[in-house]
């Protein structure tokens, strides 16, 4: 039974970590390659804001440090992405040389070693079906469940969240019909970045603060993304349980040696059985044309 | 034009026009490739600067009969970044030879294969080495051994894999003798030194009785490890055997003090090693036991000197000594400057053989080097050689608690094994 408990924890954390990158990918259709790096800055920045300006309560901190990540990702695209919006090799270029520029940025500022921490919200941990489980997993678990449906909701319900699905079915209906395209892609990134940050304030309790840590972010976030299906949902959960059961049952069964392999041995299968990913429709009729 | 023959001959008293000649002032440049922004990096510059500033403060180096200061010019060489090439570090080290002019090289690279890749480059430019962190691998002083003509330029004062995992079978064989422990489980991260160092573990404790779970190895980033120890609680393993230089090995603490498994966990952790390791796990690696390969690395008092090194450096950097090559790169210093005294000169020929003839008691215990190998010589008594520094994590302080001789306490296991 602990393998059942482990294998959604860690898939519900493969999903967090990689739902900023579908979101923006779906909408603007730029693979923000800087995902990972805006990951790690929102962790730094929360412990900055939770350390260095003392009396700012953690949730404040954490706070700040999400709505700064969100706006630095809205100032990628209105700044960068914005003149070579279209070009593909060159949106993955500028993002991936963005992330970089963040990451060593970050650690040319002093973010060395492993003594840069987040509390964890609930020390402490539970038994459940026979498995020893930190509170703070819990809560991961819970928060990427409620941001699901809180996303679900969005998209439905409310008028960004309709434009966001109209760009992200056609582009060109949905400028016709008013939807501001770039206005759009600014707010995705603006979100995806938040969804990034949401995460690592999420996650780093559990560990510590590393730059290295946007590097596995970026990998983790990519190799959902492909198997899932670029920019499906619904292909983010299901990729996410497929390698996050993958990962559990080989390290127990086999080696956790292999848990990096198993991820990238499925991109590699889902390109040759199925490019598009599970869920990749859009992808899957331009194969078919 | 009687005055610019004056001014002249006034130059050439001063030494203005001669060619290479060297003013009292002159500095010696020591030279030190490391990559900086890792502990094993920064911690070593940190105790060369402060060797080198207290040389200095008393008068510098005598050379002959004069004076000269050290002057430290280090290059970060980003080996121990991920996918990092060689490469990078090797032009470093040239770079630190021909434009930084270095008399000598302190310190690193600090990857074995960058390293050991380097030893050429410094039997190339006859230039003396004293390597003080990173590398653990033997075969760095078996080449020095196998070809002495070669690589004779190359010393290092720091322990390796051969002396670390005989010094741990003998802890861990004290350890089964006072509480009786049998089972062991080992959890390795997926790099070279740390699955040897995990298989040349698994194989010493079977061949003294154990019971070892097979190796479970880790790639590098590992967030969670909670099945790994759920295994190892679910076999009986009493030792928990940890090879790990990433720094989410604090993760791996965490939960096991979550788990209250009942193992206590040993290893060599390098996110475990510094101050503020008990701060960032918020109290969980509380009993870790932990190699910091060398002495002096953390309080504790081995020789009169470790402690003035400690206070030394607290002093000058507002922290302990930090971890793997923090002592060993402050002691190079002044090794160089004995050996350089010595000498009479900084001729890399003279400087070679006063090192190997060298017998200085240091912050660590006696330093000699292996005229051979030119590795230094452990020992567990600081008398007879360079002592390890294995401390365990108690009430918040790093507590040195092998080798016997100069352990400072006892190891005390967690409240949920007894």
């Amino acid at each position: 039974m602990d393998l059942l408990v482990y294998g959604i924890i860690n898939s519900i954390t493969l999903s967090l970590v990689s739902l900023g990158f579908t979101l923006v990918y779906s909408i603007s259709r730029v693979p923000n390659f800087a995902h990972g790096a805006l990951y790690v800055a929102a962790g730094y920045l929360t412990w900055l804001f939770l350390n260095e300006f003392l009396g700012i309560p953690y949730l404040l901190a954490i706070l700040l440090g999400v709505i700064i990540t969100s706006l630095v990702g809205a100032a990628i695209y209105q700044f960068i992405l914005v003149r070579i919006r279209g070009m593909e090799i060159s949106e993955i270029i500028a993002t991936y040389a963005i992330g970089l520029a963040i990451l060593e940025g970050l650690r040319w500022g002093g973010l060395r070693g492993g003594t840069f921490v987040l509390p964890a919200f609930f020390p402490g941990s539970v038994n459940i079906l026979g498995a020893s489980v930190d509170y703070q997993r819990l809560i991961i678990v819970g928060a990427g469940v409620l941001t699901f449906i809180i996303l679900y909701l969005f998209t439905r319900f409310t008028k960004v969240g309709l434009a966001f699905r109209g760009i992200a079915q056609d582009e060109r209906a949905a400028m016709m019909l008013g939807i501001n395209s770039d206005m759009t892609a600014v707010l995705s990134l603006a979100i995806g970045s938040a969804l990034a940050g949401l995460a690592a304030v999420l996650l780093l309790p559990l560990g510590n603060i590393v730059v290295e840590g946007g590097y596995n972010v970026l990998v983790f976030a990519v190799a959902v993304c492909v198997i899932g299906g670029l920019g499906s949902w619904a292909g983010v959960i299901v990729a996410s349980f497929i390698i996050g059961f993958a990962q559990i049952l080989t390290e127990h069964f086999i080696s956790a040696h292999y848990q990096m392999v198993v991820a990238l041995l499925a991109i590699i299968l889902t390109l040759l059985i199925k490019p598009s990913g599970i869920f990749g429709k859009q992808k899957e009729l331009e194969e078919r044309v | 034009m009687r005055k610019l023959v004056c001014i002249i001959i006034a130059l050439f008293a001063m030494g203005f026009f001669v060619p290479g000649s060297v003013s009292a002032a002159d500095p010696i440049v020591i030279g030190a490739p490391l990559s900086t922004a890792f502990l094993y990096g920064w911690d070593a510059e940190r105790g060369i600067k402060l060797a080198a500033e207290e040389i200095n403060a008393a008068g510098g180096v005598t050379v002959g009969t004069v004076k000269r200061p050290f002057k430290v010019e280090v290059i970060d060489t980003r080996d121990l970044e991920p996918g990092v090439p060689v490469s990078e570090a090797l032009l470093g080290l040239e770079k630190l030879i021909l434009e930084k002019k270095a008399d000598f090289i302190v310190g690193g690279p600090v990857r074995s294969e960058a390293a050991l890749a380097a030893m050429d480059l410094l039997s190339k430019y006859k230039k003396v080495s004293i390597l003080t962190t990173g590398v653990l691998t033997p075969a760095y002083h078996k080449k020095v051994a196998d070809n002495y003509a070669k690589y004779k330029y190359c010393f290092r004062n720091t322990s390796h894999v051969g002396v670390m995992m005989p010094e741990f079978v003998t802890l861990l064989e004290d350890m089964r003798k006072s509480y009786g422990f049998k089972t062991a489980a080992i959890m390795v991260q997926d790099v070279a030194h740390a699955r040897a160092g995990g298989e040349a573990m698994e194989k010493a404790l079977k061949a003294k009785g154990w019971t070892v779970m097979a190796p479970k190895i880790y790639p590098t980033g590992t967030t969670d490890y909670s099945v790994g120890l759920s295994d190892a609680g679910k076999n009986g393993a009493q030792i928990l055997f940890l090879w790990m230089d990433m720094p989410e090995s604090t993760i791996l603490l965490k939960q096991w003090a979550d788990m209250k498994l009942k193992c206590i966990p040993i290893g060599f952790v390098n996110a475990a090693e510094q101050p503020g390791f008990m701060k960032a796990s918020g109290g969980k690696g509380e009993y870790l036991i932990v190699n910091l390969v060398n002495g002096g690395n953390a309080p504790a008092r081995i020789t009169p000197w470790t402690m003035e090194f400690v206070d030394a450096y607290k002093k000058r950097w507002g922290l302990e000594p930090e971890g793997y090559g923090t002592s060993s790169s402050y002691m190079a210093v002044y090794q160089l400057k004995d050996a350089i005294e010595k000498a009479g000169s900084i001729d890399s020929e003279k400087v070679i053989t006063a090192l190997e003839n060298q017998d200085l008691m240091g912050v660590y215990g006696r330093m000699r080097f292996d005229k051979t190998s030119h590795q230094i010589i452990p020992s567990l008594d600081p008398k007879e050689g360079a002592v390890t520094g294995i401390i365990q994590w108690q009430h918040g302080k790093r507590v040195q608690i092998f080798p016997p001789k100069v352990a400072e306490g006892k190891i005390i296991l967690p409240p949920w094994m007894k």
